[in-house]
């Protein structure tokens, strides 16, 4: 490859590799991420503090469940 | 700018299993190694450790994937993973030995007797577990990674 022929070479990958533009953000992102943290938590429906007490007062009536549910997580 | 939504959806899957299992790990040397409990339980944990948590990262990816078609609410989709498993899981433990059909009942660990009785409401109980955490940790997490 000569002189000439690596400069067009270059001039072609130059062509087809697009161009870098800056990878950062424009602003802190940061504020947004804390504003969406503090956001009022979701209060549980009813329904779902019963579903919990179930699974909890089972639990507590047959403790062999607890290996086999955390087995599965 | 590329925002990577499947490896956020990823990580937010992953998170309650990978926070959950270093207090398994912990429960584990405890009984297995300081009380000396006689149960394997060393051969149970494979399945949880290794498999678990990419598959809930997995899972959430695929409702990222789904919910914009199918509208399926985070806790309901959470709650199908275990009917993916459950199987899985049975299969694995009685690969590996720590479950066992007896003519009652099931035995885990070789030690843990569950009568068939309770398969069901330990099941209900598994999925119980599951809608209440897919709504309300896995879908927290979620909102706060920007992509719910």
């Amino acid at each position: 490859m000569n002189a000439h022929d690596e400069e067009r070479m270059n001039e072609l990958i130059r062509q087809s590799i697009a161009p870098m533009h800056a990878s950062e953000p424009a602003r802190d992102l940061w504020p947004d991420m804390l504003h969406r943290m503090d956001a009022r938590p979701q209060v549980p429906p009813w329904f779902d503090w019963v579903l919990a007490g179930g699974v909890l007062g089972f639990v507590a009536l047959v403790p062999a469940s607890i290996p086999v549910l955390l087995y599965y997580l | 700018m590329n925002t990577h939504p499947y490896l956020r959806a990823f990580l937010a899957g992953a998170f309650v299993p990978t926070l959950i299992l270093p207090l398994m790990l912990a429960g584990f040397i405890i009984f297995r190694l300081v009380l000396q409990v006689p149960i394997p339980i060393e051969r149970g944990i494979v399945f949880p450790m290794a498999l678990v948590p990419s598959l809930w990262g997995v899972w959430n990816m695929l409702w990222l994937v789904t919910h914009m078609r199918t509208h399926l609410a985070i806790s309901l989709h959470g709650v199908l993973l275990p009917l993916l498993l459950m199987p899985c899981g049975a299969l694995l433990g009685s690969g590996l030995g720590i479950l066992a059909l007896g003519s009652t009942g099931v035995v885990w660990f070789q030690e843990i007797h569950v009568p068939y009785v309770l398969i069901a409401p330990i099941f209900l109980c598994g999925l119980i577990g599951y809608y209440l955490v897919w709504k309300y940790i896995v879908g927290s997490v979620n909102r706060v990674l920007g992509i719910a």
